[in-house]
């Protein structure tokens, strides 16, 4: 307490963390002039955006990191109703796109509320958890409040549509509530009604193109011209990246604009032709410090509202990651999940830095005392 | 505010640790997949990258022409502008492009539906990559509204693809055949050739026969793409591309024919004065059996084919009574008739069966096996020896010969001259005919019957022959006993006119009879013509050449359908007339056989075509010095005209 600002930050700051996130973000832009470089100079400034994107999140995600934590814990429920009535506002405010309502625009700022739910859902089960202390294992019916917390934003986001984020949310949510212990019956029990409850889920929630989604990635014969030929054109750039990979800006995939959406969902597949097998081990390892990481500063956060938040932002980056990898790489189907710091995007952009903004606040004060 | 002791924070420890043991499994998963991709696999998408943006052009080859024997042209290639689609780019704004590309097009709505049926059945295959045609020949107007609107419907091209025509039309159409698309059947059958959907084959004629050479190799060239399919090469690239990016094509190579068309135009126009139907005539060189016209009516315009009829034609076309696909000089097979008589005197004179001076009465009918035997329409010949019995055709005179000969002494002779046999022509699945034997009758009548040999002696019962069978075998009776294989194709060039290879004659055998018999028999054919008894006497009024030959009348059995047309009934059960020759007699150059279906008498029909067609073909078609007797002939009519005559013969040659 008596440590000045400065030496704290000389002596707590997670240079690792700063490294990896600076990395990812620098290799992310550098490949991003790549992909657009390919659309005739038409999205050529795209990088550009993106940077501006990544200094906006960065000066939020310094504002994330030094303020104490412990008033983001108490004021956690009112964010999350806050992000809440943001989620509802869409409907009601935001605008159209494409049959789905995802964005809200106030002046010439659009942004996606369910990618702050990802966060604000996290900080509520952390606060629940912080508050909810207990020794023994617990029942289903403890759960039933954090449970709430998470279907309501989770219908919300599958109502706008948006498969992608609502899976995210999801796993984020079930990632930090497998945090407690639960009695063996609950258990099965509650993996009893996740099974059934998605298959319900997928035959009356799901719209019709979702589901064509989910089965083209089953039957990718069948389904050649829509997302199943996106998975394959992106195996088809990755594969022939060989060890290599072809040269920045020589990717014939992304140059020939075979690469769907090469910014937002595909940026890997542009990577992983140019730089090949060695460039994505290496960015694969980032992602793997990085998450690693980030549950290495849950295990000594200070508190059980840090650690949940650590292990939040930890599930965020991983479930991301592996979805858009994944997809890139054929084995999940096309849900449209960004790469956290490599896709192009603002809201994604903010929320990613924000959660670095999180994590380095709990690592720089795992030694202190409230 | 509430202090959170750390001891609560390891309730989470153990938890943690599992979560970055699973989360090192995933990413683990997921860098093996990468390295699947990456390196197990990296050909394979290596190639499909590649593929992505060199797309395979096919360049086409030309396929060879056909000339006749003087140089006309009688198959050559047009462009015709053809549009193709490629389904995967295409199909991607299908609601778009497809209306457009309907209204370029002009196409009637069952044809947009049959279309768009067709798009989405190969963009779902393994052909979405590849073209698919869509439309051929299109005009000139719509090639330019496509060239004008080629940015709004991707993956759609137009390629100039060259397309037959056959300036002669329905002429000699049957031996020179046609072209059209390639099946699925096709492709399969024949691996190696590498045929593709939307090639040509050949179907028919010369055109199916010698598909291997008029056909050529295509060539290919691999342009950027991207992924609409845009070629993004320029031409001077494209150009310019070596040996792993371009392979030139191989032009087909060109046929030129034995055939005449001047001749065949000449048969044409004698069939036509007559107003025959139906028909056939053959005409070969004696010395070497080269086919100068093979000529079978009615006919269908090959062009019509190689250009795509409309269904209303193709019905036509079906449903004509006189069937104008059947090729009626070396498919369809007819009772020769009193055609054959000259091979069935000759076989009893090799035999030594026949006094040729012996003379028979003809009353006009006799007796034998009991039953009744006529000459043909009530002719009463008188005292006939064997050389009158062919210049009038007595059937009562062959009917005693018959008599006193076995059927296979019959046989064998007709035989020998390749009388029911395959002549080896090897185009349009030739049939053989048949000449009956004693052991045919054997295996499908179970009997010998007296008739059976009275009937073969003048071509009647069950005796079938082909229109070329019996050129040919009158060639070899012009010939002094050559029988050759019939030669359609003289020989093949390259496009500048290389010649690459030139073929001869072939000759199938040589057949053993005395020339003292042929002299005999080929002497009495002269008198068909000549002699003012002879069958053809009357009606072939020729001057300039010797013609010799024989008529025949071929009896036409055939039950009239009920409820059929009796004038239609009437004209279908009349005689098939037949004239079989060759000239100059002294000096003989051609055999010629015509062939007039339901003409009636042989003598009366058939010889006149054959009489108008030799004249022309002495005094107007046939190259080098003219023969002497058409000199001749000139001579005299250059004294009766002096001046004016002179004058048009210098022009004429």
């Amino acid at each position: 307490m008596a440590r000045s600002i400065q030496a704290r930050l000389r002596e707590e700051f997670d240079w690792p963390l700063f490294l990896v996130v600076t990395t990812l973000a620098t290799v992310g832009v550098v490949n991003l002039y790549s992909a657009t470089s390919a659309q005739g100079g038409v999205r050529g400034e795209l990088y550009i955006q993106q940077i501006r994107w990544l200094a906006l999140g960065s000066a939020v995600g310094v504002l994330a990191a030094v303020v104490d934590y412990k008033y983001l814990e108490r004021y956690a429920y009112g964010i999350f109703v806050g992000s809440i009535v943001a989620l509802v506002a869409v409907f009601l405010l935001g605008k159209s796109v494409r049959g789905t309502h995802r964005w809200i625009q106030i002046a010439s700022f659009q942004f996606q509320p369910s990618e702050f739910v990802k966060i604000t859902l996290v900080l509520a089960l952390g606060r629940f958890l912080h508050r909810d202390a207990r020794a023994e294992r617990r029942k289903l019916r403890h759960l039933v409040v954090p449970a709430g917390m998470v279907a309501v934003p989770l219908l919300l986001i599958m109502a706008q549509p948006d498969l992608g984020t609502a899976l995210i949310v999801g796993l984020v949510a079930v990632s930090v509530l497998a945090l407690v212990r639960l009695e063996r019956g609950s258990l099965v029990w509650l993996i009893t009604t996740l099974v059934g409850g998605s298959y319900v889920a997928y035959t009356y929630v799901l719209k019709d193109y979702q589901q064509e989604r989910l089965k083209s990635f089953l039957d990718p014969e069948k389904h050649k011209l829509d997302s199943a030929y996106q998975a394959l054109q992106s195996m088809i750039a990755i594969g022939s990246g060989r060890i290599t990979g072809q040269g920045f800006m020589q990717g014939t995939q992304n140059q020939r604009r075979f690469i769907p959406d090469p910014f937002t969902d595909f940026p890997l597949a542009v990577w992983a032709q140019e730089q090949g097998l060695l460039g994505c081990y290496a960015v694969l390892l980032l992602y793997a410090f990085l998450v690693l990481w980030a549950l290495n500063i849950a295990g000594s956060a200070r508190d059980r509202f840090g650690s949940a938040l650590a292990v939040g932002m930890a599930a965020l980056f991983f479930w991301h990651t592996v979805f858009n990898i994944g997809m890139v790489m054929g084995v999940l189907p096309v849900v449209g999940v960004t790469l956290p710091l490599f896709s192009y995007g603002g809201s994604s952009v903010l929320t990613m830095l924000i959660g670095v903004g999180l994590l380095m606040n709990i690592s720089m004060r795992r030694h202190t005392f409230g | 505010m509430q202090l959170a002791p750390r001891a609560a924070v390891g309730e989470f420890r153990e938890r943690i640790r599992w979560m970055g043991a699973i989360a090192l499994v995933i990413l683990g998963l997921l860098a093996a997949r990468m390295f699947y991709l990456q390196v197990v696999r990296s050909d394979a998408y290596a190639h499909m990258a590649e593929e992505n943006i060199l797309r395979r052009i096919f360049l086409p080859s030309t396929r060879g022409r056909i000339f006749d024997t003087r140089g006309r042209v009688i198959a050559e290639n047009r462009p015709s502008y053809n549009v193709y689609v490629v389904p995967l780019y295409f199909m991607r704004r299908f609601d778009e492009t497809f209306p457009r590309l309907s209204t370029f097009l002009g196409l009637s709505r069952e044809q947009r539906d049959r279309l768009e049926a067709r798009l989405r059945e190969a963009a779902d295959g393994q052909r979405r990559f590849q073209q698919v045609l869509v439309r051929e020949d299109i005009t000139r107007e719509t090639l330019a509204i496509l060239e004008t609107h080629r940015d709004e419907i991707p993956g759609v091209s137009v390629i100039a693809v060259p397309v037959r025509t056959y300036p002669f039309g329905a002429l000699a159409a049957h031996a020179i055949g046609f072209l059209n698309e390639v099946s699925a059947d096709d492709i399969r059958e024949h691996p190696d050739e590498d045929y593709r959907a939307g090639d040509r084959i050949g179907r028919s004629g010369l055109e199916r026969a010698w598909e291997s050479f008029l056909r050529g190799r295509r060539g290919w060239v691999r342009v950027d793409r991207d992924h609409r399919g845009v070629i993004l090469s320029s031409r001077d690239e494209i150009a310019r591309f070596g040996p792993d990016r371009r392979q030139e094509p191989v032009p087909g190579r060109d046929l030129v024919l034995t055939l005449d068309m001047e001749l065949m135009r000449a048969i044409e126009r004698a069939f036509q004065q007559r107003q025959f139907r139906a028909g056939a005539a053959a005409v070969v060189d004696v010395h070497s059996g080269r086919v100068l016209a093979l000529y079978s009516r009615p006919s269908i315009d090959p062009n019509l084919v190689s250009t795509g009829m409309s269904q209303q034609t193709a019905r036509s076309i079906d449903e004509n009574i006189d069937r104008p696909g059947i090729d009626r000089v070396i498919y369809e097979t007819y009772f020769p008739g009193s055609t054959v008589k000259p091979f069935t005197a000759l076989a009893a004179l090799r035999a030594q069966l026949v006094d040729p001076t012996a003379r028979i009465r003809c009353t006009g009918n006799v007796e034998i096996a009991r039953r009744p035997w006529h000459c043909a329409h009530g002719h009463v010949h008188g005292l006939v020896d064997l050389h009158q019995a062919i210049v009038q055709s007595c059937n009562i005179y062959f009917f005693r010969l018959a008599e006193i000969m076995s059927l296979d002494l019959i046989a064998r002779m007709a035989s020998e001259y390749g009388l029911g046999q395959r002549t080896g022509i090897r185009i349009n699945s030739e049939s053989a005919g048949l000449v009956p034997t004693r052991a045919w009758y054997q295996q499908h009548f179970r009997q010998q019957r007296v008739g059976y040999r009275l009937n073969s002696a003048v071509g009647q019962g069950n005796t079938r022959i082909t229109v070329l069978q019996l050129a040919m075998a009158y060639a070899a009776l012009a010939n002094g006993g050559t029988l050759y294989v019939p030669q359609l194709v003289e020989r093949l060039q390259s496009p500048d006119g290389t010649v690459l290879q030139s073929f001869g004659a072939t000759v199938r055998h040589r057949i053993d009879v005395p020339p003292a018999d042929l002299v005999r028999v080929t002497d009495a054919l002269r008198g068909v013509v000549t002699d003012r008894l002879g069958t053809a006497h009357e009606a072939t009024d020729i001057s300039e050449v010797e013609l010799a030959g024989k008529t025949g009348t071929a009896q036409v059995s055939r039950v009239a359908r009920h409820g059929e047309d009796p004038r239609y009934a009437y004209f279908m059960g009349r005689d098939h007339a037949w004239f079989a020759a060759f000239a100059p007699f002294d000096r003989p150059e051609i055999a010629v056989v015509v062939l007039v279906e339901h003409g009636g008498s042989g003598g009366d029909e058939a010889a006149p075509v054959a009489a108008s067609l030799v004249r022309d073909y002495f005094t107007r078609i046939r190259p080098g010095e003219p023969i002497p007797t058409v000199r001749a002939a000139r001579e005299v009519q250059q004294q009766q005209r002096p001046i004016v005559r002179r004058r048009r013969t210098r022009r004429g040659r």
